[in-house]
């Protein structure tokens, strides 16, 4: 193809899109909320690898006391941890502390929980010599009278998946609904236009368009469709990804993955799937078209 | 040029368009089509515009086989030929030199010979003055004189006229006929459908008359004989 039909095709494409500014704002919506969408789960599901990996990188773990033991029977219990092999460190972290840390964090909802209203237990915060010696050591503790339970990694380990399982499928399927309904916006806009440029389209196939001139104006609005989403949804999503993170580790002491370290892959991807689905939209009404006025 | 052999044209609905055509016009013929509704005259354009394909038979186009040619090579049979629109057919947002320079743009034409050649067919066509009016500024005549413009603007062999004059006044019908004359006489084949006997009268040309999917008629093997 030469460079002046290029040209002239790319500035019809980008016409198509303006002069169809209503349905390609709607086609641009869709297909946004898509990868937004789409986005979220993929940043979801990494910083919950990454926090399973820093559970199971950790050689720390919490005790939880049983709740009617007083103050001095729960530091006799502290002393029976530190007395465990590979025990390193064993502090204590009594249930009114907690309470107030809440209270801090969360203020209100937390108002009236003191004295015999606390719903919290006494802990220890327990670390260990050597990590290899994890589960031994646990199966020692949960032996020691007024232990009620250890949060261990892979209790945590196991919560975290389930819930990055639940995440992932429930993301997979509305990102497919969607992926679905933007692939039919975006041909019903094309459409419209390919409509609107029906006269033109006889003319041009009159006097001998071949069928990839006629079709090239309407892929450029598919992919420039794509490119505008993908740009708007990259957009979007950082400024959502980065208020969400920042209330996020106000409350639980979270470290979560910055959005710059995975700005290029994300841009990459986002307009590689803006590009495919603009251009399947588009080849699709295309492909209809030109079949039904076929000569 | 144009070669019609047994064609038979038949539509799902089972109408029978055309039956056992058979057809000769040759290199710089001037040929009127006549023939009432529904004789078979826009089957026999879309058959040489290759817009249908015939049910039986074989058609050839300055050599090509139709039957025998592929869909991605259509296009390039159609840049032999200029069409021309009883309603015009004109892109109303566009003026008379983009109407025209169209036609050039879709065939990959580059930019500095649409800009030569648009302004000599429209002079050629009397338009010169018209080159930046709207269609919506011009009489029926001369959105004739633009279609035929964009019909000739890529040097074609062939120029088929589905009733050119059909939305003009008689005067003005005269003078396209005139204009196609004159691109006849430079040796393009002119193939024009018309109901207005008065033009085939004043142009003596080859007559031919389709009724009912048959011609019934040629001039060029018998004298035909017309009451207006």
């Amino acid at each position: 193809m030469k460079v002046s039909s290029l040209k002239y095709l790319l500035k019809e494409g980008f016409k198509n899109l303006f002069n169809n500014r209503l349905m390609s704002f709607a086609s641009i919506g869709v297909l946004t909320s898509c990868l937004i969408l789409t986005g979220a789960a993929l940043l979801f599901s990494l910083n919950i690898s990454s926090a399973l990996k820093s559970v199971e990188d950790k050689n720390s773990f919490t005790v939880y006391l049983n709740d009617d033991l007083s103050n001095l029977e729960s530091v006799r219990v502290g002393e029976k941890i530190k007395n465990v092999n590979n025990v390193e460190s064993c502090s204590f972290y009594s249930k009114d502390e907690a309470i107030e840390q809440w209270k801090d964090k969360l203020g209100v909802l937390f108002d009236g929980l003191q004295g015999n209203e606390n719903p919290l237990p006494n802990v220890f915060h327990v670390t260990l010599t050597d990590l290899s010696r994890y589960s031994e050591t646990i199966a020692k503790i949960q032996t020691i009278e007024g232990v009620h339970s250890i949060s261990d990694r892979s209790e945590t380990a196991e919560k975290l998946t389930q819930l990055n399982n639940l995440v992932t499928s429930m993301g997979f399927w509305i990102v497919v609904i969607l992926g679905c309904i933007s692939l039919f916006i975006i041909s019903n806009t094309i459409s419209v236009t390919m409509h609107s440029r029906k006269l033109e389209i006889s003319i041009m196939k009159s006097v001998g368009a071949t069928d990839s001139f006629v079709k090239i104006p309407f892929m450029v609005e598919g992919v420039m469709i794509g490119i505008i989403s993908a740009i708007t949804s990259i957009l979007l999503l950082s400024l959502v990804y980065k208020t969400l993170t920042l209330s996020i580790e106000q409350v639980i002491p979270l470290s979560t993955i910055p959005f710059l370290s995975l700005l290029g892959n994300i841009t990459l991807g986002f307009i590689l799937a803006g590009i495919t689905f603009g251009l399947l939209g588009g080849s699709i009404s295309i492909r209809k078209y030109l079949k039904k006025k076929q000569g | 040029m144009v070669e019609f052999k047994n064609v038979c044209k038949a539509y799902e609905n089972g109408t029978l368009a055309l039956k056992n055509v058979n057809l000769n016009i040759d290199k710089g013929e001037f040929v009127f089509i006549v023939g009432s509704s529904g004789a078979g005259k826009s089957t026999f354009l879309k058959l040489i515009m290759r817009e249908e394909t015939p049910t039986s038979g074989e058609i050839i186009i300055n050599g090509r086989r139709l039957t025998e040619l592929k869909h991605k090579e259509v296009p390039y049979l159609r840049r032999d030929m200029g069409i021309v629109f009883q309603d015009f057919r004109l892109i109303p947002k566009m003026n008379v030199f983009d109407n025209v320079a169209f036609a050039m743009r879709v065939v990959g034409a580059n930019q500095r010979y649409i800009k030569k050649r648009v302004p000599y067919v429209l002079e050629l066509l009397g338009l010169k003055e018209k080159a930046f009016c709207f269609p919506n500024e011009l009489s029926g005549g001369e959105q004739q004189r633009v279609g035929l413009a964009r019909a000739l603007v890529n040097n074609p062999k062939i120029i088929i006229a589905d009733e050119p004059t059909g939305n003009v006044d008689p005067r003005m019908s005269f003078e396209i006929v005139s204009l196609l004359e004159k691109i006849n006489q430079r040796g393009t084949t002119i193939l024009m459908v018309t109901h207005e006997l008065f033009l085939v009268k004043k142009f003596p040309k080859r007559l031919i008359q389709i009724n009912k999917g048959e011609i019934i008629h040629d001039s060029k093997f018998e004298e035909v004989h017309y009451e207006s």
